[in-house]
């Protein structure tokens, strides 16, 4: 065997491909760390109790967006009751009764593409479907927007937890004289519930933060009401709002707001991502 | 090992024939299975004895592009009918698999699984079934005082004796073994081949087994299949000492296989 020099070609093309790798992932995470800096910087200081507690007041007499939260609150989970049961049922189907169709893959690669739709396109397609023919923004059409994008999110999580099941233990228990379906509920489900869990937490922190669904959708309303028939106040919105007011009063509880989600946000993230590693 | 007295035919396989797709797997099989005994089917991968044994309770018929032709008969009825309801017919014969295969749940969880599957659900009723079980399985005495722990902590031989209670637990005619043992270590195994043959006095046993030693401790009638075709069948002590076949012989003296 003869000895091998080192191919300086190589090496240099490595070394730039290395350099440049690390250059834009320190690039990132500074512009990460700016941002929550940024965010913790003009938030804590405008941070009260009166932001969570206290109905919005004019631009010079302080108040709070108590009705923005809760609007958020309810948008979230009511998009949450709507659209993590589809998709847990689609993600079933697609592992279960649908596995080795055709028509499964096919509809596992529009799940991955609907994955990384701009959220902005979700909110103009459900304002000409649920805002324009009604006549004007409601609830529904902001929750019906969070759930599209929650959808493909909880399908793909469920279909892959459901795949990772053993299928001899699908097998022993249909042996038992089990019908399928209370095989899947009562044994399929329960080996990857805190999976499907994790799944849907990680979902509802990606539709937390969301703005430009319910710009489009449940705009924002000063007063809040239990009522989806009417526009909803929003955090995210508001502070799309707020933040291009001129005045400081608003500006401050923007930002005070923005640092509320942004926790609310990493808070479901870390325990997602917590959850999965505790399954190991 | 003595076959029971008067044995009876319990199931009847008759000129069976198995395909996966246009592939034929199973070549015209006629077998008797005899009550209260132990039948092994022996022979080398890929002869087709799993999936004989996975006709009996049509575990085949969960997948796509498998047909059956011939019959299998039991009381006089053909199980390989199209119209025979199998979730009843999968409670008659009983299934266990090469891997342990408990339920994500707790011990006595596990075995009144198939209770509440046959409507069973009297709380003392389930109680004194699960244990029942469980000592038929012999696994009561390692088990009583951790019913409630999750099945996914016990041994993998304790796994596999659950699996049998579990099984047992819904009163099947017939238990269909395969390869139960070939993961266990030899104390699991020795445990679970004793408590086979105690079983005979309630079920009948069918049992793969790769094991040669296994097959002739354990069965009363051993079966040896060859690409698909029943090579040779009757007493296992028959077919170990004085076998008709000449390939019997070669095959329980390890030539070939």
């Amino acid at each position: 065997m003869r000895t091998s020099k080192p191919h300086w070609g190589r090496v240099w093309r490595n070394r730039v491909a290395l350099t440049l790798a690390t250059l834009s992932a320190v690039f990132g995470l500074a512009l990460l760390f700016i941002i929550l800096y940024d965010i913790l910087r003009h938030g804590l200081s405008a941070l009260s109790l009166d932001l969570l507690t206290k109905d919005p007041a004019g631009p010079m007499s302080g108040g709070g967006l108590k009705g923005a939260f809760l609007g958020q609150g309810l948008l979230t989970l009511v998009a949450t009751l709507v659209g993590a049961p589809l998709g847990i049922l689609a993600g079933t189907y697609l592992a279960e009764y649908g596995r080795d169709k055709k028509i499964s893959k096919v509809i596992l690669s529009i799940c991955d593409l609907a994955m990384s739709l701009p959220s902005i396109v979700v909110g103009v397609f459900v304002y000409s479907l649920l805002v324009k023919p009604l006549g004007g923004f409601n609830g529904w059409a902001g929750v019906v927007a969070l759930a599209i994008i929650m959808i493909p999110l909880v399908t793909r999580t469920t279909e892959s937890l459901l795949s990772m099941v053993p299928w001899t233990l699908r097998e022993a228990a249909l042996a038992l004289g089990s019908s399928y379906h209370v095989v899947i509920i009562k044994i399929v489900y329960r080996k990857a519930a805190s999976g499907i869990l994790t799944g849907v937490l990680l979902a509802i922190a990606r539709v937390a933060g969301e703005t430009a669904p319910l710009m489009f959708t449940s705009f924002n309303n000063n007063h809040f009401e239990f009522s989806l028939s009417r526009p909803v106040a929003s955090v995210t919105v508001t502070v799309f709002q707020y933040a291009g007011s001129p005045y400081a009063t608003w500006i401050d509880q923007a930002w005070a707001a923005a640092l509320v989600v942004t926790a609310v946000v990493l808070f479901l993230n870390i325990i997602g991502r917590m959850a999965v590693k505790w399954r190991g | 090992m003595e076959p029971s007295k008067a044995p009876q035919e319990l199931l009847r396989v008759d000129k069976l024939r198995f395909y996966f797709g246009a592939h034929q797997v199973l070549k015209d099989v006629e077998l008797p299975i005899w009550g209260n005994s132990i039948t092994s089917l022996i022979g080398p991968s890929g002869c087709g004895k799993t999936t004989l044994l996975r006709c009996f309770n049509r575990m085949h018929d969960l997948y796509p592009n498998n047909h059956y032709e011939g019959r299998i008969l039991m009381e006089g009825r053909n199980i390989l009918d199209k119209n025979e309801d199998l979730i009843e017919l999968r409670s008659q014969l009983g299934m266990v698999f090469q891997k342990p295969t408990p339920f994500p749940m707790s011990v006595y969880d596990n075995i009144a699984y198939g209770l509440k599957l046959k409507k069973i659900t009297n709380k003392p009723l389930v109680r004194e079934l699960v244990e029942k079980a469980l000592r038929q399985a012999n696994l009561w005495e390692e088990v009583k005082d951790r019913l409630r722990e999750n099945a996914l902590g016990l041994s993998g031989g304790q796994q596999q004796r659950l699996s049998i209670a579990r099984s047992l637990a819904v009163s099947p005619a017939v238990l269909l073994f395969d390869e139960a043992t070939s993961a266990l270590d030899p104390i699991s195994s020795a445990k679970i081949e004793e408590m086979m043959v105690e079983l005979k006095k309630q079920v009948t046993m069918v049992v793969v087994t790769h094991n040669m030693q296994q097959a002739a401790r354990v069965s009363d009638y051993t079966a040896l299949m060859w690409l698909g075709e029943l090579v040779e069948h009757g007493e296992t002590t028959e077919i170990f000492t004085r076998p008709k076949k000449k390939m019997t012989e070669r095959y329980v003296a390890g030539h070939f296989g």
